[in-house]
């Protein structure tokens, strides 16, 4: 409970800057990991990426995939993926790309082996060279994206923010990509989808973290930048576990009913990429983007100035084993924790 | 008091009045196709294709889709620079799509039997002139032999008794096959009856066609004319000149001595064999010339009509890029999957923060129905006056939604508590968090913004419905925060609810919420 308490007062003093080293082993093992594995494995590429032919019917006649097989095989198509679905109720067939005669017969061989009609099948038929058109896209979008997010973020906080912050999106979208390759799951449009709303999340979370911390920057006086990304990220804990809790909330539930709902596999998809991606999210803008923002800032002349002064005023004083905690420690009665009358440069009002 | 009263209430009257008021009048969002089953296609252009002739291959598409019956809204655009998507929600019959819209058109070269045949009242006799100024003329030499092949049986123009496959409105064949007899119209381009031919099996198809070209050039008569100059397929050769016999063998004027152009089920041109045509011989060594006139409106027919032969119908050859085809029940499936998982992660949003905020998540929870109402009236009205859907990707994109928006009201809330604990009264508390938690949302939301407009402008297919509805709700978001939730709070501060303990905020008041200050 006290620490529930302090939780919920917003007076915890954890050192995460100083926590770096572990932060920095904990990220650069995880990258590593993906890194390692979408380079020797890859990713799993759904046929929208490399053109095919996917049949989803319902399997009225309770066809297993022996009978698929043979009933594809005068085709040539005795290879094509075949799983069943739903305790075997759905069949999903999936082959290379086909002419567009051979697709149609494709389509009608499953049906008919299935027991149901042509109309009543959802297909999907994508040409070999769509996926790269939609995957250029994406790449294009993203790339504009980040640029236009370095100079929006330079201009509202500062260009220093707005790099650290895509260190952390880069970082989250690597392990989501990473889970993917390590997981195997298949990676599809929706699964896209989600990682562009991670790219926009990511980055909401750490916006929220970097405004906290340029308030405490106008307000401070003297306090080493360190102390201030420690203070802030203490005084926003409440908020990212809540808005965690709140984001994953209604993903969670898209994972479970795409679990257990039939028909819900587009969702399952989507949530999956979601639930690793808002997880990293959050936890990169504490573990990446404060700390990386914090060493980077204490090598500005004006910031190792007042580290130095600090360190001169507590030489003589006992120094605990935590390195940043010291000056936290005396800075903190001159620091505005808002107590103390705000300074006159007030953004807003 | 007022001020943060009346903008209040006149946000949540707009959105659930809104929302009453668009159910009443039936402006609910559209379901895309993967939500209600349907076909959907994207076709690519080769590279390099002009604008202007995948333009023209739309109008030609959408036509036939009119004439394929029994489509909802279908939807078809030009997307980047060749590719054209085709929307056809409600269409399960995939094969049936695809023929109606992918392939280019059916070409037959046929003889006329009758023209101006007339079934029904609605062909009106006046619109009945014939504007073909076309002939053939003939390229041709001697041969021997003397038979007319032509198989005329006219039919009975009796009211009563209707050939086959006739519609008894329009007096048109339904669905053209070339190896029977049709009664096919010319159309003018403003899409009026020019002229109905009875017209016989197909003798000449497209494939006989080796090219067509359009040009200005002296014919036979000693008048430069507008002209397209046909070349035949060795094969296509014989049957053309077994044709022309036998139209030639008609005097000049009589309607069998015309061979009509069909494409798609309707007549493009029905030129008349030259006069100098031997009935004995026909048109020979394979090639034709087809003259137009001489004037401005003729150029334009001729290009139009050399590319109809060269091409079929569509004047370009597409692709299929990617052929989505959802079956209703799936469609079903995804949007009862969606709606469940969006309902039951608003039910859990909602018992949290009113578990955590107490009366703060009270507030939070109407103010999630007041920015799901206006989410709805949003989409509602979008896909009434612009049309646009709601897929399963714009689904998945309000429950993401939910998320985004709860944060902004954590982000006041955390800022009101750090006021209170800086020794605000509440009133203060709440103005001073606002302001300072509206810049973090602001700023924040703005990235969302950035990303959702990019995507939409950027991205194709499903990313953009995504893109459309994170960037309305994020929108939203900040309308919500601004009208809403910082006066709602305001005024509750006021009450009983904003003391003791059910602010959730220990120093609101006397009591603290939890126990010991540190």
């Amino acid at each position: 409970m006290s620490l529930m308490g302090r939780l919920y007062r917003g007076e915890t003093s954890y050192d995460f800057v100083g926590a770096r080293r572990a932060f920095l082993i904990v990220s650069s093992t995880l990258l590593l990991v993906s890194v390692v594995s979408l380079l020797f494995q890859g990713l799993n590429l759904s046929l929208d990426f490399r053109g095919g032919v996917a049949v989803e019917a319902e399997n009225p006649a309770g066809a297993g995939v022996g009978d698929v097989r043979e009933a594809l095989a005068p085709l040539g198509l005795a290879d094509a993926r075949i799983q069943l679905l739903a305790d075997g109720q759905e069949l999903r067939v999936q082959t290379e790309a086909l002419d567009p005669d051979e697709a149609d017969a494709f389509v009608r061989a499953v049906a008919t082996v299935a027991g149901t009609e042509v109309t009543d099948t959802s297909v999907d038929e994508v040409g070999p060279t769509f996926g790269a058109q939609i995957t250029e896209r994406a790449v294009l979008a993203l790339v504009v994206f980040l640029g236009a997010v370095i100079l929006f973020m330079s201009w509202r906080l500062e260009w220093k923010m707005a790099f650290s912050g895509i260190a952390a999106l880069t970082h989250d979208l690597i392990i989501t990509f990473g889970v993917y390759s390590i997981t195997g799951f298949e990676v599809t449009p929706a699964t896209i989808i989600a990682i562009l709303t991670i790219l926009g999340y990511s980055l909401y979370d750490t916006v929220v973290v970097f405004d906290k911390v340029q308030e405490n920057v106008e307000a401070a006086d003297r306090v080493p930048f360190t102390d201030i990304v420690n203070k802030s990220m203490n005084q926003v804990l409440m908020r990212s576990i809540n808005t965690s809790l709140t984001s994953l909330l209604p993903v969670g539930s898209l994972l479970f009913v795409g679990s257990f709902l039939l028909g819900a596999r587009t969702l399952l998809e989507f949530a999956l990429a979601l639930f690793v991606g808002i997880a990293a999210g959050t936890y990169s803008s504490i573990g990446v983007a404060s700390p990386l923002l914090a060493v980077w800032k204490e090598r500005e002349e004006e910031w190792t100035r007042i580290r130095r002064r600090l360190n001169r005023v507590s030489e003589d004083a006992v120094r605990p084993s935590g390195q940043a905690r010291p000056p936290a420690e005396k800075a903190r009665p001159r620091t505005t924790t808002g107590a103390t009358p705000r300074p006159p440069k007030k953004r807003r009002r | 008091m007022r001020r943060h009263l009346v903008p209040l209430l006149v946000l949540v009257a707009i959105a659930w009045g809104g929302v009453a008021a668009a159910l009443a009048f039936g402006v609910t969002p559209v379901l895309g196709l993967d939500l209600k089953g349907g076909t959907s296609v994207t076709l690519r252009a080769p590279d390099g294709t002009d604008p202007e002739v995948l333009q023209k291959a739309v109008e030609v598409m959408q036509r036939r889709i009119e004439s394929f019956g029994s489509v909802q809204e279908p939807e078809i655009q030009i997307s980047g620079d060749y590719n054209v998507i085709v929307q056809l929600p409600g269409v399960t019959d995939r094969e049936r799509a695809l023929t109606a819209i992918g392939q280019t058109g059916e070409l037959s070269f046929r003889p006329v039997l009758e023209s101006s045949f007339l079934v029904s009242p609605l062909l009106v006799p006046g619109l009945l002139e014939s504007t073909t100024t076309t002939t053939v003329a003939a390229t041709s030499t001697t041969g021997a032999d003397d038979s007319t092949t032509t198989s005329t049986e006219p039919a009975t123009t009796t009211t009563t008794t209707l050939p086959p496959g006739v519609d008894p409105e329009t007096g048109l064949t339904i669905e053209d096959d070339p190896t029977k007899e049709a009664w096919l119209a010319e159309y003018a381009e403003d899409g009026t009856v020019l002229e109905v031919y009875h017209v016989g099996p197909s003798q000449l198809s497209g494939a006989d066609l080796d090219s067509a070209l359009a040009g200005f050039a002296g014919g036979s008569t000693s008048i430069a004319q507008w002209q397209v100059q046909l070349d035949l397929s060795n094969e296509g050769a014989a049957k053309f000149q077994e044709m022309t016999k036998a139209a030639a063998s008609y005097p000049l004027g009589d309607v069998r001595r015309q061979i009509a152009i069909v494409l798609d089920g309707e007549v493009v041109s029905a030129p008349q064999v030259n006069a100098d045509v031997d009935p004995n011989v026909g048109i020979s060594g394979g090639s034709a010339v087809i003259t137009m006139g001489s004037g401005e409106n003729q150029q334009q027919e001729a290009q139009d009509l050399s590319v109809i032969l060269r091409y079929g119908s569509l004047p370009v050859a597409f692709e299929r890029d990617q052929v989505q085809n959802v079956s209703a029940t799936l469609g079903a499936d995804s949007l009862n999957a969606g709606l469940v998982a969006g309902a039951g992660g608003l039910i859990l949003v909602a018992l949290a923060v009113v578990l955590y905020y107490r009366s703060l998540g009270l507030v939070t929870v109407i103010g999630l129905s007041v920015f799901g109402s206006l989410l709805l009236l949003v989409i509602g009205l979008l896909s009434r006056y612009i049309g646009t859907t709601l897929t399963l990707a714009g689904v998945t994109g309000i429950i993401v939604s939910i998320g985004i928006t709860a944060d902004s009201y954590i982000v006041f809330y955390e800022r009101i508590k750090e006021e209170v604990r800086a020794g605000r009264s509440i009133n203060a508390a709440v103005e001073e968090g606002f302001a300072r938690a509206f810049h973090t949302i602001l700023t924040a939301d703005t990235v969302s913004i950035l990303a959702a407009v990019l995507l939409w402008l950027l991205a194709v297919g499903p990313v953009k419905g995504f893109a459309l509805t994170l960037g309305i709700a994020t929108f939203l978001d900040i309308v919500v925060a601004y009208y809403f939730t910082k006066n709602a709070v305001w005024l509750m501060a006021g009450t009983r609810l904003g003391h003791g303990g059910w602010f959730s905020i220990e120093g609101a008041s006397g009591r603290p919420v939890s126990e010991g200050a540190s």
